[in-house]
Formats: C-alpha cells, sequence, structure tokens
C-alpha cells in the first residue's frame, strides 16, 4: 500500500479469547456502532479489530480464521497445489444476478478449477474507501460465504485496508485460492490436437451485457443476470466422464474471443467456432445488436471453455447438461490443422472471418 | 428490444439474418452481375456497413466482378484535426471535464506526442487524460448532462462527433434545457453533401451508393436525389446480411437497367422523407455550416453549428482565445498514413504501407484503425486483408 493512511492490518490482532470470538461468530446479524467505514477500520487498531470480529469472522465462520494469526494453518493437502489470485473490481458492485463478492470468490475459484485442481481454501483482502456503506459490505461479505460454501471453499484469512475517500471506488476485493492436483491431471495446450472439440457451458455474454445495461447513462430495463458463479462443482463432473480433456480456461474479459486466441497463440493449429453453434441468450443478442457489441467478446463470470477430445466430447456435453451451471452447453466448434494459429468463426453463410483478439473494454460505438 | 418497442414480432433479426434468404439473395446477385457482364464497382458510406460486411464477410458471397466498396461513413476517422486538438486543449484545462464516446478516445490529433519514437506519432485524448486531462467516456449526450448538473463549478464539454444520428440527440438534449455549464464541440457531420463531391474525384468510377440506413431514417433519402439525377444507383441499406444483399441486388438491377433511382429495400424502418420530428428538432438547434473533412476537404453545407439561439453551448465560442490557436491546426493525417485515400474508397487498407505494421488497433497510427466504424480497424480485425482462410480440418 502506498497511501500514508493505509496500515496493514493482517489478521494481525491477537487476543487471547478465540472461545468467546467463536460464539460472538455464531450471530447471523452485524451489530456494528458504524454505518459507513471509517479510516480507522484500516488503522490496525481498536475498529480494525472490531471490524474482524463482527464481520470478517461472524460470516467467514471458520476454525482457521478465528484464530486471528498472523497466517492461517489448514490442514496439509498432500500432493500439487495450484495458486491463483485475482483482483476485482466491477461497476455498478450489485448487478443483475450477482455481485462484486460472488464474483471475486467465483473467479478465483474458476481460475483453480480450469487447471483441474480441487480448490480448498480461500484468502480475502478488501480495499474499502473511506464512507463505504456498512451495510452494503456486509452484503458483500455474506455474498462472498455463499458462494464460497457453495463450492466447498473456506476463506481462511483476510486484510483490510482503508483509503481516503476519493482515493477508492468504494470496494476492491482480491482473493487468493490454493487447491489440490490430483497427480493424473494432465492439462494443457500442449496436448491440444486436431480434430478436438471445443465446448462451452451455456450462453455467452450474459455477465457482459448484464452490467453494462445497469452503468450510468444506459440504465437499460434488460431482463438479463450474469452467470457469474463458481464452476468447479461442473468441471468436477465433467472429467470424471471426461477424463482426457486437453484444456480448460475460464471465459471471462474479452469472452470467449480472447480465450480462443489464447489457445490458438504460436500452435499449429487453429480454432475454428461456428457461429450457429454457439448458445447466445436472445436479449444478448439483441442488445448485442443494439450496442454494437460481438457476444464473443462480452464478458463471462461463470462459463469454461473446454477442449476434448473427439471421442470424449458427447460424454463431456452430457455432464455439462446435467448440472445446473451447464444446462444451455453446447459443442461450438473443433480444432483444425489449417489455418495454422488463427481463431475463425464460420458464419451461417459458410463464409469465414477471423475472430479477433479483443483490444480494448467493448464499448457501444457511435455513428 | 425494450419494452413497448413497436409491434409484437416487429423486430426480428433472425429473419433478416436467415441463410437462406441470403443463399437466395447471392444468387440474385450473380445472376443480375452476370447479365450486366462488366465488372461493377458499389459503394457503401457508412462504418456500420463495413463492420458488418466484415463481420459476416459477405464479400465472399459476391461474384468475381462485384465490388462493394468502404466510402466516408466513418465520423472518427473523418472528424477534423482541429476538433480533436479542441477537446485535446480543453481537457488539459483546469476546471474542465471533457466527455466523449469512447471511439474518439484514441484518435491521434495534430499535436506531436512528446517522447515518442515509432515516428510521426500524435497524442490522443487518451495521452490527454494520462496527462492529468479529466476526460471520461460517455455512453450519451444525456449522461454528459447529469455530469454537468452534478459539477455545476466545472465546465463540462461534450465532444460531440457524429453523422445526422448522434447531432438529433444533441439536438434533443439542447432543446430540452442544458446546465449553463455544459457545452458542445460542433463535429458533427452531414453526409449528402460529401456524396456530391466523390463524383468530381479523378478516377471515379462507383456505379451505386448503398445509402447509410441509421441516417437516411432521419434525413430520408430525398437528400440523394442528385446521385440518381447524376445516373448513379441508390438503394437504402440496412444492416443485417439480408439488408446488406437485398441493397446490392437493387443497386445491381438498377445498373443492368440503366435507370438509377432512389430505392428503399430498407422500407421497414426507412421512410422517403425521414423521421420529420426528428428533422425538425435538428433545425431548430442547428443549421448547415461548411465543415472539414479530415484529409478530404472542406465540403459546404456538410456540417451542424448551433444556431445564435443555442450559441452559448458552442465550446468553440465559450473558449476562444483562452486556447493555442497554432495547436489547433496542424498537418492532417501523419507521415506514411492514407487514411484519405481509405476514406474515399480510393485505396484498400492493405495498400497503406503502415497497416498491419506500424498501425494496428491496439496502437493505431491513423483514425481509420481506431474506431470500430472506420475501415482499417474493420478489415484487420475480421481479417479481410488476408486470403479467404481456407479451412484444412483433421
Amino acid at each position: 500500500m502506498t497511501s500514508e493512511n493505509a496500515s496493514d492490518v493482517q489478521n494481525a490482532e491477537r487476543s487471547a479469547g478465540a472461545e468467546a470470538r467463536a460464539a460472538s461468530a455464531e450471530r447471523t446479524r452485524l451489530v456494528t456502532r458504524y454505518d459507513s467505514v471509517r479510516l480507522s477500520h484500516g488503522s490496525g487498531g481498536k475498529l480494525t479489530l472490531e471490524l474482524i470480529e463482527e464481520l470478517f469472522v461472524s460470516v467467514f465462520a471458520n476454525e482457521p480464521l478465528r484464530e486471528l494469526t498472523d497466517a492461517a494453518i489448514v490442514a496439509n493437502l498432500g500432493g500439487r497445489i495450484a495458486f491463483a489470485t485475482d483482483s476485482h473490481t466491477v461497476k455498478p458492485a450489485f448487478f443483475p444476478g450477482g455481485d462484486i463478492g460472488r464474483l471475486a470468490v467465483a473467479g478465483t475459484i474458476n481460475d483453480l478449477a480450469v487447471m483441474g485442481a480441487k480448490p480448498a481454501y480461500m484468502t480475502a483482502a478488501f480495499l474499502l474507501e473511506e464512507g463505504y456503506d456498512m451495510a452494503e459490505l456486509e452484503r458483500v461479505v455474506r455474498s462472498m460465504k455463499a458462494t464460497a460454501d457453495e463450492a466447498g471453499v473456506a476463506i481462511v484469512a483476510g486484510d483490510t485496508k482503508v483509503l481516503e475517500r476519493g482515493h477508492g471506488d468504494g470496494v476492491f476485493i482480491n482473493t487468493t485460492g490454493i487447491g489440490f492436483l490430483p497427480d493424473d491431471v494432465r492439462l494443457g495446450v500442449g496436448y491440444v490436437r486436431p480434430g478436438d472439440k471445443v465446448l462451452v457451458n451455456g450462453t455467452l455474454g450474459d455477465h457482459g451485457i448484464a452490467v453494462m445495461s445497469r452503468r450510468e447513462g444506459l440504465d437499460l430495463a434488460v431482463e438479463l443476470e450474469s452467470d457469474v458463479a463458481p464452476l468447479n462443482g461442473l468441471i468436477e463432473q465433467v472429467m470424471q466422464v471426461a477424463p482426457n480433456v486437453r484444456f480448460m480456461r475460464d471465459v471471462t474479459r474479452g469472452g470467449l474471443a480472447a480465450v480462443a486466441n489464447e489457445v490458438v497463440l504460436r500452435q499449429a493449429f487453429g480454432l475454428r467456432v461456428f457461429d450457429v453453434a454457439v448458445p447466445i441468450h436472445d436479449v444478448v443478442e439483441q442488445y448485442s445488436e443494439m450496442l454494437g457489441i460481438d457476444p464473443l467478446l462480452a464478458a463471462n463470470e461463470g462459463k469454461v471453455m473446454m477442449i476434448v477430445p473427439p471421442d470424449e466430447a458427447e460424454a463431456a456435453l452430457g455432464a455439462m447438461k446435467a448440472h445446473p451451471f451447464g444446462r444451455e452447453a453446447a459443442i461450438i466448434g473443433d480444432i483444425v490443422r489449417k489455418p495454422e494459429g488463427v481463431a475463425l468463426v464460420e458464419t451461417a453463410y459458410g463464409t469465414r472471418r477471423v475472430l479477433e483478439m479483443p483490444i480494448e473494454e467493448q464499448l457501444p460505438r457511435i455513428c | 428490444m425494450a419494452e413497448g418497442g413497436g409491434a409484437p414480432g416487429a423486430f426480428r433479426p433472425d429473419t433478416y439474418k436467415d441463410p437462406e434468404l441470403v443463399a437466395q439473395l447471392s444468387g440474385r446477385i450473380a445472376e443480375v452481375a452476370a447479365e450486366i457482364g462488366r465488372p461493377v464497382k458499389l459503394m457503401h458510406i457508412c462504418g456500420t456497413h463495413e463492420h458488418e460486411i466484415g463481420r459476416y464477410a459477405l464479400r465472399d458471397l459476391l461474384p468475381e466482378g462485384v465490388t462493394v466498396l468502404a466510402g466516408p461513413g466513418c465520423p472518427v476517422c473523418v472528424c477534423d484535426n482541429e476538433y480533436i486538438n479542441l477537446a485535446i486543449q480543453l481537457s488539459l484545462t483546469p476546471g474542465v471535464i471533457l466527455c466523449s464516446f469512447g471511439d474518439m478516445l484514441a484518435v491521434p490529433g495534430s499535436i506531436p506526442l512528446e517522447g515518442e519514437r515509432r515516428g510521426d506519432v500524435r497524442m490522443s485524448l487518451l495521452d490527454a487524460r494520462a496527462r492529468g486531462g479529466d476526460v471520461r467516456a460517455v455512453y450519451s449526450v444525456f449522461e454528459c448532462k447529469r455530469i454537468a448538473e452534478a459539477n455545476p463549478d466545472k465546465q463540462v464539454v461534450f465532444f460531440s462527433v457524429g453523422f445526422e444520428t448522434t447531432v438529433v440527440a444533441v439536438a434533443a438534449m439542447l432543446k430540452r434545457g442544458a446546465p449553463d455549464n455544459l457545452t458542445v464541440i460542433e463535429a458533427n457531420y452531414y453526409t449528402p453533401p460529401a456524396t456530391s463531391l466523390l463524383p468530381e474525384l479523378d478516377g471515379f468510377d462507383i456505379e451505386g451508393f448503398m445509402l447509410p440506413g441509421h441516417a437516411v431514417t432521419i434525413t430520408g433519402l430525398r437528400v440523394y436525389e442528385h446521385l440518381a439525377e447524376r445516373g448513379i444507383a441508390c438503394a437504402s441499406g440496412g444492416f443485417e446480411p439480408v439488408d446488406v444483399m437485398a441493397s446490392v441486388v437493387s443497386l445491381l438491377e438498377q445498373i443492368r437497367d440503366g435507370e438509377a433511382t432512389i430505392a428503399n429495400p430498407y422500407n421497414r424502418l426507412v421512410k422517403y422523407d425521414g423521421n420529420e420530428k426528428a428533422k425538425q428538432e435538428l433545425d431548430e438547434v442547428f443549421e448547415l455550416a461548411p465543415i472539414r473533412w479530415r484529409g478530404i476537404a472542406e465540403i459546404p453545407a456538410s456540417g451542424y453549428k448551433l444556431r445564435e439561439a443555442y450559441a452559448q453551448h458552442s465550446a468553440a465560442r465559450r473558449f476562444a482565445g483562452t486556447l493555442d490557436e497554432v495547436a489547433l491546426r496542424g498537418a492532417e493525417h501523419p507521415k506514411g498514413c492514407r487514411c484519405a485515400e481509405v476514406t474515399l474508397g480510393q485505396i484498400r487498407p492493405d495498400e497503406c504501407g503502415v497497416f498491419g505494421k506500424l498501425c494496428t488497433p491496439d496502437s493505431p497510427y491513423g483514425p481509420c484503425m481506431v474506431s470500430h466504424e472506420g475501415t482499417c480497424r474493420a478489415w484487420y480485425t475480421y481479417g479481410m486483408h488476408k486470403e479467404r482462410l481456407t479451412v484444412e480440418a483433421a
């Protein structure tokens, strides 16, 4: 941290009464003397401890966290560990279908899950702006807890900093996660072969359009929810029936276009997407047209692109569809010998175009 | 579409994307082209047309002899240096919030970017922001109005770049009452006079114009009659694959029959006289005046300027005398950039020496590579400069 008013409060406050805190953690409603975040909440002093105990420990509720030690001690996972971190900012912080809390937890879980790892523990670091609404913070924290529970992950350590008013944007959250990576997991672009199939677990662009619709200046009455979700459960189900999955990546900012281009970069194969096979929500289709946005470049927060050998593609698709986060899964393309190093789209008219690597955030076009 | 947006089923994108219909129209184009029996060049004058043609690779559905070129249809590309330089200077003026559409932020003007070694690289609004300018991307002029209301102690400037469709929204906003601290940079372009300039150019051989579907929804088609009178075929063009192909069919039939008219295949939205209410509001707030089209020329009566009654909202007037007049001008395009010829349809983007090399979407050198409406951007993005993408499956 560079701000002179922000000081480190890494679960650092030691105190003897771990048992008493455990009891207070059972409370289901937050009791706090403040309705907004103060600089002192990041000072490392009394208010910081209050915030940690009354909000974070109380809501996240797990043994390693309750100890309030400098570092959380967790069980030996054994074998290989996957390790990922991600920082989150989104405007608005609450959007249809989710919020920054769910996003922050799901984002890191998905980064671990697409590596074939089983996410186990997370840390959460908050950068709060002075004056940030305490009730809103509580909603964010509860949303994080609910998402972590859904994924079977514990949030075992954290950090809070408070930035002077005007030097932050409400709330930023960084999460870091670790997961157990079974020895037999072999995933990577190097395993991809021509003929492999490309799958996604549902409609693309939902998050991007849902969030954009609520931005100041657009405020569109869109009946659409973000897809933000932790995908470790779905991925585990797929890998049980398709053990030779070649490659996975969560489809986030930059959309499918970004992931497809990352896969083919400097490789001796191409990735072909069949336009008509890509699941797109009607509302996304219509608003993309209206705003001049390509749904293939729009953001997602609960989607994974998988490359699967052809003989396991149908099984993988079936497993996806059997999961609540994969009902609209589809095989959307394949890996081709040529053109090499190119992601391309085959249109409904039999014509082909390059699928561009996104450059900037998608913005409505002017005319 | 939003609730209440027309009759049920009025918006059915699937119909206008229908592969069978597109195949039929493609067949029809081949037939008529064969009847004509010689190569034919057509031109559209709308960046969205180029974008959609690229996105669906529709040129691959045209026979050898039928060429559809991109003309001056990108407002970002034709926006003169002077306005960009003005916006940059204002954004760096203390107390000013400069609001712009996102598309415009990366367009270089003619103020040199200090410390750049790649060549003749000029400053954009993004560079101004990096140097402390308060530059904000907005989605609409109404958002800009809200910013002005929320910041009464600041001067809020809207960089109003665009064709008829954009200026109509500005007129609507000003007419309903704008806060005193809101001004606009009048970089608004009116297309029809530019199309009358094109036939005057050396080597002009365009036989038909696909008219810009969005703009003619407002202005109507009558304003293009001068083209038909010169014997140039005209047809309105929508933006779905079926619309584009139907417009090409109409143009080719006119050329085959030697009867140039103004056809309206996009009649589900376009009326011959346009949108009377919008035109009336536009006329109340703005008047036509000469304006410079970047790299092309100053074209009479092709720009929208605020009428006297609204002149207090003109940024050029409010800040007159406070800015560096010298820096407002400058060489139009950077050295080696052939945007002007691309904009006029005289060369293909890949015939420009810097295309795809010094000039790419992530590091644009000329304006046509910046906006999604720009011809170079569309060509680069969709790989139109590459040989047809031949696939070899496993």
